[in-house]
């Protein structure tokens, strides 16, 4: 899935037509984000929500980006901090916790209009969902989009190894509940 | 569907292998993302995120005169700060001898005082003999060596000196 990153003509296009690469960008990299942003909050509606501050927010720094960076670790770096951020203020207004998707779904507007999993994917979201916020997004990272330990090391500013010991006591406990349901 | 992941240490430094994960229950899940998207939603968000950015400017990093010439006026206040302290401190400690002081001028006026019966040199007596007594009050060894310890005084450097 990450083989294919043509960052570097992103990067070029940025340097010599600043609007061309920064839509070339959007397109390369919205269903990416999009989709690391919705398995944290959830809902569509919030997803979508997210997702279009995280690439206001690349438009407005894109100047101050450094291409000793990766590109795109800096654009999930930005990424995950808006679904968390959009989570702390969910948890702040809502009264009901994302931890069973059936319920999040009955006090939410949109319902569960934007969810057809199965009965075994309600029970894996639903076990994912009941790890802590940093750990669950170590999985997703890892489990949806197969990043390198290096990579995810970079986006979350944690060690490696903290990373592949998260990883590894997040699969033990979502076993563990999975068994246990 | 769980990746091979390479041998490492937990956090308590305990090293695990956690190669050929075989979740039973998780493998048996379809490999396919549960949430769904409306249609041609990314052609649309696309557009819309083109349409809002381009109405927004980009941050610029501006350098005002100020930050400019930060380290140059703090530099300045500095060395103002320093002469200014060191004229008071010159000023204060320094007698003035135009403006004799309080005690000069008593001794002076009033050479008959009652200072001049005090024999100096029998109170400089008693008080050498009450700095130089050997008389020092009993202090436990131990009391010392606690003192010392909460003063953050090596163990080491204490039984030295002692």
């Amino acid at each position: 899935m990450n083989s294919i990153r043509p960052d570097d003509n992103i990067s070029e296009l940025l340097k010599t037509d600043l609007n061309k690469g920064f839509r070339l960008l959007v397109e390369t990299y919205s269903p990416k984000l999009y989709w690391h942003i919705r398995r944290l909050v959830i809902l569509h509606e919030d997803a979508d929500d997210a997702l279009q501050n995280t690439f206001i927010n690349v438009w407005r720094s894109i100047g101050n980006f450094r291409n000793e960076s990766s590109l795109y670790t800096w654009l999930y770096t930005i990424a995950t901090n808006e679904a968390l951020a959009l989570i702390n203020k969910r948890k702040r207004n809502v009264a009901v916790s994302i931890d069973d998707l059936e319920n999040y779904f009955a006090n939410s507007q949109e319902g569960s209009t934007w969810f057809d999993g199965d009965a075994a994917q309600l029970k894996l979201q639903n076990a994912i969902l009941q790890l802590p916020d940093k750990q669950r997004i170590v999985f997703n990272l890892k489990y949806y989009d197969e990043m390198t330990y290096k990579e995810m090391s970079k986006v979350l500013k944690t060690s490696e190894g903290a990373l592949k010991a998260s990883y590894h006591h997040a699969v033990k406990k979502i076993e563990k509940i999975i068994i246990k349901d | 569907m769980i990746n091979r992941v390479p041998t490492c240490r937990d956090e308590f430094n305990h090293t695990f292998e956690i190669d050929y994960i075989m979740i039973k229950e998780l493998n048996d899940i379809p490999d396919k993302s549960p949430f769904k998207v409306p249609d041609n939603y990314f052609e649309e968000v696309n557009r819309k995120i083109i349409s809002v950015t381009s109405g927004f400017d980009q941050e610029v990093k501006v350098v005002s005169t100020y930050n400019r010439f930060r380290t140059y006026l703090l530099i300045a206040a500095s060395v103002a700060g320093f002469i200014l302290i060191s004229f008071a401190a010159i000023k204060l400690l320094t007698p003035d001898k135009s403006n004799p002081q309080v005690s000069e001028v008593l001794y002076d006026v009033n050479p008959d005082s009652y200072l001049n019966d005090i024999d100096i040199s029998s109170l400089e007596e008693k008080a050498s003999t009450l700095v130089l007594s050997e008389e020092v009050p009993a202090v436990n060894k131990k009391d010392i060596i606690d003192y010392l310890l909460l003063e953050n005084i090596e163990l080491n450097d204490i039984y030295e000196h002692l």
